[in-house]
């Protein structure tokens, strides 16, 4: 299959028994989880399945109780969040978070200035290019939709060249044509070589986007496949509506 | 025998500490441990009891029923606080710290324009015990059994009346509550009164043994909060641990350099404590 | 003219009021005006005013880590009064072998900026943030008030700290060197202290327009975000707060050599609150806001003090205060610019209008 291939060479994110305790709460269960360099990946289940726990140990904001984080070889586990994104990491989490007070164009100067003083104006254009968002450049970030607004973020985050992007549910609150819209700046960035998971609950979007999904449940792996795989299989479709 | 009389001296500071530390923060925790108001008008309210009980005291009232006056008296500031400034501000935390510390200089000076810079103080009652060279007051104590009558009272109200449901559901989540019936802004009215009321009856019982001065509030308002931050969340819990600890360390501080290295020792363990744990103390008595 | 104009456009942005042509003339002549007062006015005047603009230093550095960075510190007063014990106490020993107080002023800026890096890395690097930052720099401060209180007595050298009562027998600001070392009296130290205050309000300028300026606000308006963008806001917020704590504590130094004299109560509860309330009334997120609430604020209490009745001047103040919070959360000078800015957009419009009836209504464009 196609996917096994891809997994010959080195993956650019693993974990290894990745384990969170809250207390008495099991939120992921020893997972193990390999995403080759380019791949998306679409990581899916439902409520409480800890998807977001997940995704908060790859970022840094919650630390492991067991297992290991392994990012383009090197083992992050203990690495602090700012370091992560450093090393190529970039994360959307799920409530859009843009900076309310500051116009488009200065919200996209923020990351794009990190390492520099004045963040080259070319690369800001390109970027407001791709989100569509070009003439609102001054518009002040708290007046755009919704829909835009989650572009704007998804534009900051790619505006380090990250190698992988991580994305909780990206399209969350959009309307179907922002949604779309969406699955081809995201299909664009795959394009480019950036590995990508997304979370996601909108099974259209997962449809038109997803080469491999991973199924979460209760904290561990349920199973992985394919969209044709996932949708016909029946024990995905019982833990979904709360049998299992 | 000097032995005995030091122990002896260092369990009455102690529980003095003790009872004053928790009579003082008790309002305050109220206050912001269950709305997350800073409220730096505090002391003052304190204040503002102590003067209610004073007064009362010296037109011929009995020491308790003075005691009640400055109680309700401190509600009645606090009241007119929250319904004028405070029930605007409750979105924006650090401006309520502001705007209550401009509260507390306003009452600050209004007091001492109106009063002047002393005001007689209430003899101190029970007299003493002695053992010895030792002797200590047996006011102290009181102050302290009368802390944890409080606090108990205070439990009662909020875990075992309807009003305490309604403030607790409104704590948690206001917009639930609200759908459900609740006219949280009155929840959060009687709450701040509650709490206004408290450090007005802690103002009341510290009077016979303070000065009665319109900077009185200036004492305790550091402390209270301190106690309130290292104790966290949970008031039943957290406030009396929190007591323990800072007055034990304060405690002994003070018998060691005196009431100075005791009050900076009280902060810089506060400091530590808040660097640590800034959830404070209940995070490890309630397993959180 | 353009050269000049885009010299001062690196002084300009949104990050601060005010970046027009009108706005410069009207700085220049308020700058003359401050230079020109000894001239028209009596020599204590001169001596208030020095002190006025000396506490502006205290303002400026709470702007800084407060109105733009977000970090809500009680401890710009602790800096102002280690600053002033240090210098007081390194002047008064040095200034008999050396005849200055050079290194006094150095050690008097430095040494808050290194405590500042110590508590800075203490709370920063230990995640603390929010009320508890605040509670922790009162705490500091107070703590500070508590030990300076209790040195009745204790002499560092040759010079007596003082206990509450402080220290009062503080050399001038003497800068130079033996013989030919220049000792700042009243009128001179007016001086030393405009030009060190436009210096520090146009640097401040500069840096806040800038990379800087963008970073610092991105943290006070969200800080998990920007740590999400690669930035170590735990060292940012430890540079943003050393930087205001040597601001106050260079503050601390000219109050010290201005009054020659320094006691605890500068990092008293009371005295704490104060920069609070200039900033917050005058506007915390803008220089100018700091300075004009600082300085405004200063002046009314004063008259206030002394026409009325020093209690009801504070009285007064606190109710300006509490109002202010209530009605202009934002402070009275941005809320005086929106004010200008909504007016001087009608002014052109209607301008526009009125010249050119026949071509389509456009807003002319807003100068600042």
């Amino acid at each position: 299959m196609a996917h096994t291939d891809r997994h010959t060479s080195d993956p650019i994110l693993e974990t290894d028994g990745l384990t969170k305790r809250f207390g008495g709460l099991v939120a992921v269960d020893d997972v193990d989880f390999r995403l080759a360099p380019g791949e998306l990946r679409c990581l899916i289940g439902p409520n409480g399945a800890g998807k977001s726990t997940f995704f908060k140990m790859l970022a840094g904001r919650h630390t492991p109780t067991e297992g290991t984080i392994t990012f383009k070889g090197e083992d992050i586990t203990d690495t602090l969040p700012h370091e992560r994104i450093r090393r190529g990491m970039s994360i959307k989490f799920q409530d859009v978070s843009v900076y309310p007070e500051l116009t488009v164009m200065e919200n996209l100067q923020i990351p794009l200035q990190r390492d520099r003083d004045r963040a080259p104006e070319q690369r800001v254009d390109e970027l407001l290019e791709r989100i569509s968002l070009r003439e609102k450049r001054t518009v002040i970030a708290d007046e755009l939709s919704h829909g835009e607004q989650q572009w704007l973020e998804i534009a900051m985050t790619i505006s380090l060249d990250p190698d992988l992007l991580l994305l909780d549910e990206p399209t969350a609150g959009m309307t179907i044509d922002e949604t779309d819209e969406t699955v081809d700046l995201i299909q664009s960035l795959t394009a480019e070589g950036m590995a990508v998971i997304v979370v996601e609950h909108d099974i259209n979007f997962v449809r038109q986007i997803a080469e491999w999904i991973t199924v979460l449940h209760n904290g561990s792996v349920f199973t992985e496949g394919t969209v044709e795989e996932i949708e016909t299989d029946e024990d995905v479709q019982r833990i979904y509506l709360g049998e299992e | 025998m000097a032995l005995i009389e030091s122990l002896l001296n260092v369990l009455s500071v102690v529980v003095s500490s003790f009872g004053t530390l928790l009579l003082a923060s008790l309002g305050l925790a109220i206050i912001f441990g269950m709305m997350g108001i800073i409220n730096l008008a505090h002391g003052e309210f304190i204040m503002v009891g102590a003067y209610g009980a004073a007064i009362a005291n010296q037109q011929g009232l009995p020491l308790p029923i003075s005691m009640i006056v400055g109680g309700i008296f401190a509600g009645v500031v606090g009241l007119i606080t929250e319904r004028l400034v405070i029930q605007h501000l409750y979105d924006r935390p650090i401006d309520s710290m502001v705007a209550t510390w401009g509260i507390s200089i306003i009452l600050t000076k209004v007091v001492l324009v109106v009063f002047g810079p002393n005001f007689p103080g209430i003899g101190t009652p029970f007299g003493s015990i002695r053992y010895g060279g030792f002797s200590a007051s047996i006011y102290r104590p009181v102050l302290a059994v009368a802390a944890i009558g409080l606090l108990l009272v205070t439990y009662y109200l909020f875990m075992n009346t309807e009003f305490g449901l309604h403030a607790r559901a409104t704590i948690q989540d206001a917009d639930t509550a609200r759908s459900m019936g609740i006219d949280t802004s009155r929840v959060y009215a009687i709450t701040f009164v509650l709490g206004s009321v408290l450090a007005g009856l802690a103002g009341s019982l510290f009077a016979p043994i303070a000065t009665i001065s319109p900077n009185l509030g200036s004492s305790y308002i550091i402390e209270a909060f301190v106690t309130v931050i290292v104790g966290g969340a949970n008031v039943l819990l957290g406030t009396p641990a929190s007591s323990t600890l800072l007055s034990l360390i304060s405690g002994g501080g003070s018998q060691w350099g005196g009431t100075l290295l005791g009050r900076v020792l009280l902060l810089v363990a506060a400091i530590l404590m808040i660097r640590i744990q800034p959830r404070g103390l209940s995070s490890y008595l309630t397993n959180r | 003219m353009s050269r000049v104009s885009s010299l001062l456009g690196a002084f300009e942005g949104q990050h601060t009021i005010g970046g027009s042509r009108r706005f410069w003339v009207g700085f220049c002549l308020a700058v003359l005006l401050v230079l020109f007062y000894p001239f028209v006015a009596g020599l204590f005047s001169v001596i208030q005013m020095t002190v006025f603009l000396i506490w502006i230093f205290v303002a400026l550095s709470l702007t800084l880590i407060w109105g733009y960075t977000g970090i809500f510190s009680f401890g710009q007063n602790a800096f102002f009064g280690i600053g002033g014990y240090l210098f007081a106490i390194v002047g008064g020993n040095l200034i008999e072998i050396t005849g200055a107080t050079n290194v006094a002023l150095l050690v008097a800026i430095l040494a808050p900026a290194l405590f500042a890096a110590l508590l800075g890395y203490f709370m920063f690097y230990g995640r603390v943030s929010g009320v508890y930052v605040a509670i922790i720099t009162l705490s500091v401060t107070l703590i500070l008030e508590l030990i300076t209180s209790s040195t009745t007595g204790v002499t560092v050298g040759s010079v007596n700290l003082g206990g509450y009562n402080g220290i009062n027998t503080v050399p001038n600001l003497t800068l130079g060197y033996g013989e030919t070392a220049f000792s700042f009296g009243p009128v001179p130290m007016y001086y030393l202290v405009v030009v060190l205050l436009v210096s520090l309000y146009l640097g401040l300028r500069y840096v806040l327009n800038g990379h800087t300026g963008y970073v610092l606000i991105a943290i006070r308006e969200d800080e998990a975000r920007t740590e999400m963008f690669g930035y170590d806001i735990r060292w940012l917020k430890l540079q943003a707060f050393t930087a205001a704590a040597a601001i106050a504590g260079l503050g601390g130094a000219l109050y010290t050599a201005w009054g020659n004299f320094i006691s605890p109560p500068v990092m008293g509860i009371l005295a704490a609150a104060l920069p609070l309330i200039w900033v917050t009334v005058g506007g915390r997120q803008t220089l100018l806001g700091a300075i004009l609430g600082a300085f405004v604020l200063q002046y009314l209490d004063t008259t206030l003090a002394t026409s009325v009745n020093s209690d009801y001047a504070v009285i007064i103040l606190g109710v300006i205060f509490v109002v202010s919070i209530l009605l202009l959360p934002n402070g009275v000078i941005p809320q005086i610019m929106t004010y200008l800015n909504d007016r001087a957009t009608d002014d052109d419009y209607d301008e526009q209008n009125a010249q050119e009836p026949g071509t389509p209504a456009t807003i002319g464009g807003d100068e600042d």
